[in-house]
């Protein structure tokens, strides 16, 4: 008897954190990328004629644990090439669920702005290396700390869901390659609905953006808020307020409306976005993105056409505005296989037309790309 | 005439077995106390792709697949969902990292399934026609 007990009590130890362990759910997904630039003076995420392999490398880990029956914690590490690959807690959020059809989440949380931002870094999520900079933004914008409220709903073929959230982003914000120290809380609202093979989705996010503005600093917006200055003192551009262009509480709005369709072969997607900024310092931009692609086999083929266009203020904050004035669009060809579950290799080039930057003409070029993805 | 006896025997056996590799009928099946007559696949799609939370009566469904690469899954798969395990496993990516979903739990074999499936109304699976018995209720078939 003496001799069983022990062994029993390791049995049953062993059994115990077996089942712990197999009850946290670990999924991982990479990707991988190179790209090089036919010319350097586009600006597209960073690549120039030299080839690059970190600037879009994610490596990311998830772990999800269900604690009871309604409460689950879950940790998302990413860790990216563009930031030497320190490692994030990009998520860490508990989720309370009410029913199996609503779900209530606090922690840290990806800011559902787009139709791909849920996955924007899991690439074996979609067909690209990387999604268009030009109507998906950057990263660091992606989290926030704060809390929402998913409740899906159903009524006859339509599953449909409404998701609200609030928080706060606290940390840099990169514009021209310069950083400002960013407060910016937010709410917003997310409706989505799927019909068949149809699907689609609204949004609007309302957020109050204040940035570390010094008149007599160096970066690009402190430049633009002493040259208003200097404009409304000297009456350079008459009836300028240089007010307007500060960036302090000032109100941003985002609008957000997308519309796809998959087959499981054939694949399309529509998307529209406007970001209405108060202060001045930013313009206001439309962005629109249509594509499609057709599936062979294991063979994807892919084309996407990505635009966006400023709109600037009339009167003479917009005489301001025109110096800083951006209009460019792309064109994305790319070719995706899934040579194995999981694990797929993709290939595009994007031809970039930077129309207008920085108020002036810019130059056209071509960015080539290739890059495995991994789930796992 | 005797070659051609055993050509058109072999040729017969070999389309008998064929036929009866691609028949091997799998039944979607409910717990023998599930209040749900019968499910259409539309709905059995959308079940198993986490669209919806619940079977036609309200109450809640939670789906369980059979172990990857088993005959029964395959089938399921490709007939129901209408996906290969590529595309389906895209799909998931894109819910899995999201918390928006989680895919059914792989659940082993056809007497696994028809075990955990007889004891919770709430669960829904998918077995080979051929181990079927009264402790489930089939609600639909291909």
């Amino acid at each position: 008897m003496l001799r069983i007990k022990p062994t029993l009590l390791v049995a049953a130890l062993t059994a115990t954190s077996l089942a712990q362990a197999n009850d946290i759910q670990i999924n991982g997904f990479m990707n991988v990328t190179v790209g090089v630039s036919s010319n350097d003076e586009i600006e597209v995420d960073g690549y120039d004629e030299s080839m690059s392999a970190t600037n879009n490398s994610v490596v990311g880990l998830q772990f999800l644990k269900q604690v009871n029956d309604s409460t689950s914690a879950t940790v998302q590490l990413v860790a990216r090439g563009a930031d030497e690959f320190n490692t994030q807690a990009s998520w860490a959020y508990i989720t309370y669920s009410f029913d199996e059809n609503t779900d209530f989440r606090m922690g840290r949380l990806r800011t559902p702005l787009y139709h791909y931002s849920d996955f924007l870094e899991v690439g074996y999520a979609y067909n690209w290396v990387t999604p268009s900079s030009i109507i998906y933004l950057q990263s660091n914008l992606s989290s926030l700390n704060g809390l929402d409220l998913t409740r899906r709903f159903s009524f006859q073929s339509f599953d449909n869901y409404v998701q609200v959230y609030a928080g706060r982003y606290n940390g840099p914000l990169y514009a021209g390659g310069e950083e400002y120290a960013t407060d910016l809380p937010s709410y917003g609202i997310v409706m989505g609905s799927t019909f068949n093979d149809f699907s689609g989705r609204i949004s609007y996010h309302d957020a109050t953006l204040s940035l570390d503005l010094d008149p007599t600093g160096t970066r690009g917006l402190d430049q633009l808020l002493a040259g208003a200055v200097a404009a409304e003192t000297f009456d350079v551009i008459p009836g300028l307020s240089a007010e307007k262009f500060e960036v302090d509480h000032s109100k941003t709005k985002y609008y957000q409306t997308s519309f796809s369709y998959d087959n499981g072969s054939t694949s399309a997607i529509v998307e529209y976005t406007y970001l209405d900024h108060e202060t001045d310092a930013f313009n206001n931009s439309a962005a629109y993105m249509i594509g499609g692609a057709q599936r062979f086999g294991e063979a994807t083929i892919h084309l996407t056409y990505v635009a966006t266009e400023d709109e600037l203020e009339s009167g003479p904050s917009g005489i301001l505005q025109k110096n800083l004035e951006s209009k460019e669009n792309s064109i994305i060809l790319g070719a995706r296989f899934d040579y194995d579950t999981g694990t797929a290799f993709k290939i595009e080039a994007e031809r970039h037309n930077e129309e207008l930057t920085a108020g002036a003409k810019g130059s056209v070029g071509v960015i080539y790309r290739a890059g495995f993805s991994l789930v796992f | 005439m005797i070659f051609s006896k055993f050509s058109s025997g072999f040729l017969l056996s070999l389309l008998m077995l064929f036929t009866s590799a691609i028949h091997a009928e799998v039944s979607v099946i409910v717990s023998a106390n599930n209040a749900n007559a019968s499910i259409d696949a539309d709905t059995l799609s959308r079940i198993f792709l986490g669209k919806t939370s619940n079977f036609p009566d309200g109450n809640q469904a939670i789906p369980v697949d059979q172990t990857e690469g088993a005959a029964a899954r395959e089938s399921f798969n490709d007939k129901v969902l209408g996906k290969n395990s590529s595309q389906l496993k895209a799909y998931w990516s894109r819910l899995i990292f999201t918390g928006k979903g989680t895919p059914p739990k792989e659940s082993g074999s056809d007497a696994d399934v028809k075990a955990l499936v007889a004891n919770n109304p709430n669960l829904i699976g998918y077995i080979d026609s051929s181990a079927v018995d009264g402790s489930v209720k089939v609600v639909y078939s291909f």
